[in-house]
């Protein structure tokens, strides 16, 4: 005998029967609305609503403490013609695609390692994820000194291991200054890819792995044909966030370089910050803060088609 | 066990409390009884400790109001300030520095008649301080000292290369960093994105080359000039001769760190890393001096930081506010105010020129003689959005920074020119 679905739902009040509060909260409808409603006042309140002001802000000439004026795109326009808004474009481009590459490959070593049998697993897997755990502002701090060229760990390390003569400048070099960055980017970021692509590779099943060496395949190849295309939606998914999250990025970069030297690791949202806080400009602020926008939105867009067909 | 009639009596009672004094303010009856002032945590930690625990209780006891202090984190005030404007809340009272009483003119009470009492109580004002605090011929702003940054230097690594007394000239300080560079010694100017240290000695040594940024008009760049270009010249050569590559990176804490560190003989800072020395690192404190910006072939200039308290507009109780600024710019206050910070600020007021603060400790005389050739950033133009944009932008910072890194003059100059021009909307 077939077995349908089975409705947790009341049904609908019999017409002429009082609604009591209790028959109205058994009602599926009113009650998981009434579940998602503070998840969406929330998301109102705090991403929506500045995410409009935003590009309320963004088409005025507002500058702190003072009435807005509208210019439409005015803003827009002053930045296409300014040279340090294109050093900053290219500067925030670098650093998000090799932070991303880095950390989807360093994250995905670091999940097949884990996802291993050793002794002290649980142990690893802890201090794996600490650079993810210590708040950036910390970490960033302990970053300060390591690459300090004076006191710099690293340095000492190449300078007594008889690498190099003389320290580097890790944050004075404009090339080795936005190196320095992607480095601790990745250093905090790839515990996130790890950890999330663990989760998706205790999903697949031994049979899968065995069914593979039965007919012969290699190593590289069951990553191939077996790993990676099961955890593939896992793996789209957290480098969408970890790219969204990437182009946010600002804690790091304004303690250890603040945008300097001349400008080589200046990124939307430390631009931003700098024009809209210490310039006061408030709608050119929101300008530079949303001309991430479009790359994002083509990212996202992209990445959710392409996850729907698979 | 408690009812749950007795609770519900106990909780109305409790929320009647709290907002009694909210409702009676709102209908104009209530007396004020709390001010707060917001400033940026001072360096000297007996300047904060001395309004907290000694002015406000004081004050409190006089007129039964408390008075708070919130206290920022350095480099935070411009933001909690631009917050404040912006929701209209939160102190009543707020520090300021830079140009700031001009960026927030808006939301800043009119203090002439406070500032006007004050200085004809202690001696009238110097005259440069009202080029930041003075908006629109209305003091937007008390000052009580200013933050000198001038250069901090290693009395005895210098005797080491034969030059006893701080050089003069920016050619002869290039010429001892030379020698101290090849003693292992090299020199540690900030020519990173920090707040303070960079500008501090960058726009004194463009003015000192007779180069300008833009005319008072606010309208006429003037950054293209063959004095830039001998100020960048020389900005080259002394950071190529005399520095390493790591302070073009450098934020406000590195050359503190450097210096105490002993990696650096000379840079420039406020007193901050002389008054760090002594509590800390006392050997160090005992070799450590303070001298002059040198001179250009234009003269000597530094960098005007005036620390001064608003107040803002919309404050419940105006006249409550400005009693409390009155009462604390009286002598009585001030003078043991200042003599708490240990001369870190050197004030605005000719009354206290020659105040026993400066007595304890010559070192920090510099700061006080400084003030007679100290000038605005984006000096001589107009303060305002436009200055602030420029410093926000590090214009001036970024044209030296990519001229040491090798950049040509012409070519440093252009974009610094084309910058300007995009802020000042000049042709």
């Amino acid at each position: 005998m077939a077995v349908g679905p089975v409705t947790i739902a009341r049904p609908a009040p019999v017409e002429g029967r009082p609604v009591t509060l209790r028959g109205l909260l058994e009602r599926e409808g009113v009650f998981s609305w009434l579940m998602l409603a503070p998840g969406i006042l929330f998301l109102l309140a705090f991403v929506a609503y500045p995410f409009f002001y935003g590009i309320y802000l963004s088409l005025l000439e507002r500058r702190v403490a003072t009435p807005g004026i509208f210019v439409g795109l005015a803003n827009f326009r002053t930045l296409a013609h300014d040279a340090v808004f294109w050093q900053v474009t290219g500067n925030t481009f670098k650093y998000v695609a090799l932070t991303t590459v880095f950390k989807l490959t360093g994250g995905l070593g670091m999940a097949l390692v884990m996802n291993q049998h050793f002794r002290g697993k649980n142990l690893v897997r802890a201090a794996l994820l600490l650079p993810f755990i210590v708040p950036t502002a910390l970490s960033t701090v302990a970053w300060m000194w390591i690459l300090d060229p004076t006191f710099s760990i690293v340095n000492w390390l190449l300078v007594h291991g008889g690498v190099i003569t003389s320290g580097y400048s890790w944050l004075g070099n404009a090339s080795l200054a936005m190196w320095s960055l992607i480095v601790v980017n990745t250093w905090r970021g790839m515990p996130f890819y790890g950890i999330t692509l663990l989760a998706g590779l205790q999903t697949i099943s031994p049979d899968l792995y065995e069914a593979a060496a039965i007919d012969g395949a290699t190593t590289a190849q069951r990553f191939l044909y077996v790993t990676l295309p099961v955890i593939k939606p896992v793996l789209i998914i957290v480098t969408m966030f970890s790219v969204i999250f990437t182009f946010g990025d600002f804690q790091l970069i304004y303690a250890l370089t603040h945008g300097g030297p001349a400008n080589a690791t200046h990124v939307f949202s430390t631009w931003a910050f700098d024009i809209g806080m210490s310039a006061g400009l408030l709608g050119m602020g929101a300008a530079v803060a949303l001309a991430m926008l479009p790359a994002l939105a083509v990212l996202i867009v992209g990445l959710t088609i392409y996850l729907r067909r698979e | 066990m408690t009812t749950r009639r007795e609770f519900l009596t106990v909780s109305l009672a409790a929320t009647s409390a709290a907002l009694a004094p909210r409702l009676a303010g709102a209908a104009g009856k209530a007396t004020t009884k709390t001010l707060t002032t917001v400033r940026e945590s001072s360096f000297i930690k007996a300047f904060d400790d001395f309004f907290v625990k000694t002015l406000a209780p004081e004050y409190e006891k006089l007129t039964g109001i408390k008075v708070g202090y919130e206290a920022v984190s350095v480099g935070g005030m411009l933001t909690r300030l631009t917050t404040m404007a912006e929701t209209k809340s939160g102190p009543e009272i707020t520090g300021t520095g830079l140009n700031w009483p001009y960026l927030f003119d808006n939301v800043l009470v009119d203090v002439s008649d406070v500032a006007g009492e004050v200085g004809k109580k202690l001696g009238g004002w110097h005259e440069i301080v009202q080029d930041v605090v003075v908006v629109n011929k209305k003091w937007k702003a008390i000052p009580w000292g200013n933050i000198g940054q001038l250069e901090v230097y290693r009395t005895d690594w210098f005797k080491e290369v034969g030059v006893t007394k701080f050089p003069e000239t920016w050619e002869d300080l290039l010429a001892a960093g030379r020698l101290l560079k090849k003693k292992g010694h090299p020199f540690g100017f900030e020519i990173g994105h920090g707040f303070g240290d960079n500008h501090g000695w960058m726009y004194p040594l463009l003015w000192s080359y007779g180069g300008r940024e833009v005319d008072k008009d606010g309208k006429t760049v003037l950054i293209d000039s063959s004095e830039t270009a001998k100020a960048v010249d020389f900005c080259r050569k002394f950071y190529q001769e005399t520095m390493f590559e790591d302070v073009l990176g450098w934020t406000d804490v590195n050359n503190n760190k450097a210096f105490l560190g002993e990696q650096i003989s000379c840079t420039n800072n406020a007193s901050s890393i002389l008054v760090v020395a002594k509590r800390d690192f006392p050997e160090i404190g005992k070799v450590t001096d303070h001298a002059l910006n040198p001179q250009g072939p234009k003269g000597r200039y530094h960098l005007l930081n005036a620390q001064s308290l608003a107040l803002l507009s919309y404050a419940p109780d105006q006249a409550a506010a400005k009693a409390f600024l009155r009462w604390l710019y009286d002598d009585k206050q001030m003078s043991r105010w200042l003599a708490a910070g240990d001369a870190y600020y050197a004030p605005f007021l000719h009354g206290y020129d020659n105040h026993p603060m400066w007595q304890p400790e010559p070192r920090y005389m510099p700061f006080k003689e400084s003030l007679k050739t100290s000038r605005p950033h984006t000096w001589p133009g107009p303060q305002g959005t436009a200055a602030s944009e420029s410093v926000a932008k590090y214009v001036l910072v970024d044209m030296f920074a990519k001229a040491c890194r090798g950049d040509s003059t012409k070519d440093v100059i252009a974009t610094a020119a084309a910058q300007l021009k995009q802020i000042y909307k000049a042709k």
